[in-house]
């Protein structure tokens, strides 16, 4: 594809790169072994910013590793187990608090009808996705707040408000952590913490993409762009967002889904 | 440096004032004017700055009423009940500040300085 000046566009559908300034470069990264923060890793080290990824099992540690061998040096592996709060308080002791951002990834997967879920499962799912994310927050805020100065990116989905039968804990889940977020941007913005969440539509990638096979691919019918998002867009828009560009951006939510809920 | 010292610096520098007469008798709130806000980050700085565990509910006493009302509630004597849960404060200063509760939050230099201590002896 070539605009009128005959310029190739990239695969991102851009000119060029855009060059993107970032303020400082640890960045923590949450939920760190699934497909869209390892593809997001590759990225940030490509823009010279250093990710911290977590992990919960040695299969975790073990994808990381492999996906991220060729920037050995240039990432940080760190245990974090949503369901432990041991491991939640081990974790600055692990990385220490120097921390210039935190892309947060993490989502266990809870489908059920509300009318047939077990109530243990529940709590556990809740407690899980929303207290122990608080308590993360609550930290990450805290260490932000010395240098006052941070930025927070939440990966949410656009199913937190238009979801499936099924996906009401995962929605609820979503809706109450975006809330986290949104207020963490309107309590320490002014003290240069800012916070955004992106909400990803359908996407080619993890989960997204077993659903999409299960679905034959023909609810991108339904969307206006008539295809999936992909990791690399999603990847570049969160290193975007994290930029000092994107800082404006502050305690809001941002959908990414081709403009499949904006129509009918 | 002594910690009433130290305090009255990190207070100068997070509120940004100068050429108060910022003796360890100010009240944070009702004299500096301190926000939440400028208290968590008071917090995040004490915890810092001096390697002490800080409580934010417990440096800057923000369930005393609420403790006051839970004694007289079961029945228990209000003093002995709060200095259980403010182990820092001596009895005298707690006398103090509920005598004068009612007036507005009044916490001051010198409970910090109290916590400060306190907490550093348990390092």
């Amino acid at each position: 594809m070539s605009d009128l000046s005959g310029r190739e566009e990239n695969r991102y559908g851009s000119l060029e790169k855009m060059s993107l300034h970032f303020s400082g470069n640890r960045a923590l990264v949450l939920g760190g072994t699934c497909e869209l923060a390892l593809t997001l890793a590759q990225s940030m080290i490509e823009s010279d910013l250093f990710p911290i990824l977590t992990y919960r099992d040695d299969k975790g540690l073990k994808a990381i590793g492999e996906v991220l061998r060729p920037f050995q040096g240039r990432y940080a592996t760190c245990f974090l187990n949503f369901g432990d709060r041991d491991s939640l308080e081990s974790v600055f002791s692990q990385i220490g608090d120097d921390l210039n951002f935190l892309v947060d990834f993490a989502q266990g997967n809870y489908e059920n009808l509300i009318a047939g879920a077990d109530e243990d499962s529940v709590y556990r799912y809740f407690t899980e996705n929303i207290s122990s994310r608080a308590e993360i927050l609550k930290k990450v805020g805290r260490a932000m707040l010395k240098k006052r100065k941070g930025r927070l990116v939440f990966i949410s989905s656009a199913a937190a408000v238009r979801p499936n039968p099924g996906q009401g804990f995962y929605a609820a889940a979503k809706l109450a952590s975006e809330a986290l977020y949104r207020n963490m941007g309107l309590e320490l913005g002014e003290r240069g913490v800012t916070t955004v969440i992106l909400r990803p539509g359908y996407i080619n990638a993890g989960r997204g993409r077993i659903y999409l096979q299960k679905q034959n691919r023909k609810i991108l019918d339904a969307v206006p762009i008539k295809r999936a998002i992909t990791g690399e867009e999603i990847a570049q828009t969160v290193l975007f967002l994290l930029s000092e560009g994107a800082a404006g951006i502050n305690a809001v939510e941002i959908t990414m889904d081709g403009g499949h809920t904006s129509g009918k | 440096m002594d910690v009433f010292t130290e305090l009255k610096k990190i207070i100068e520098e997070l509120m940004d004032i100068k050429d108060r007469n910022i003796t360890p008798e100010t009240l944070l709130i009702q004299d500096l004017g301190a926000e939440s806000i400028d208290l968590l980050e008071l917090a995040v700085t004490i915890n810092s700055r001096f390697k002490i565990a800080v409580r934010d509910d417990e440096i800057f006493l923000t369930r005393f009423r609420l403790y006051s009302a839970e004694a007289k509630q079961q029945g228990e004597d209000t003093m002995h009940y709060i200095a259980g849960k403010y182990p820092f404060l001596a009895k005298d200063r707690i006398a103090e500040i509920m005598a004068h509760v009612k007036e507005g939050p009044q916490l001051k230099i010198k409970d910090l300085i109290s916590y400060v201590t306190y907490r550093s002896q348990w390092v």
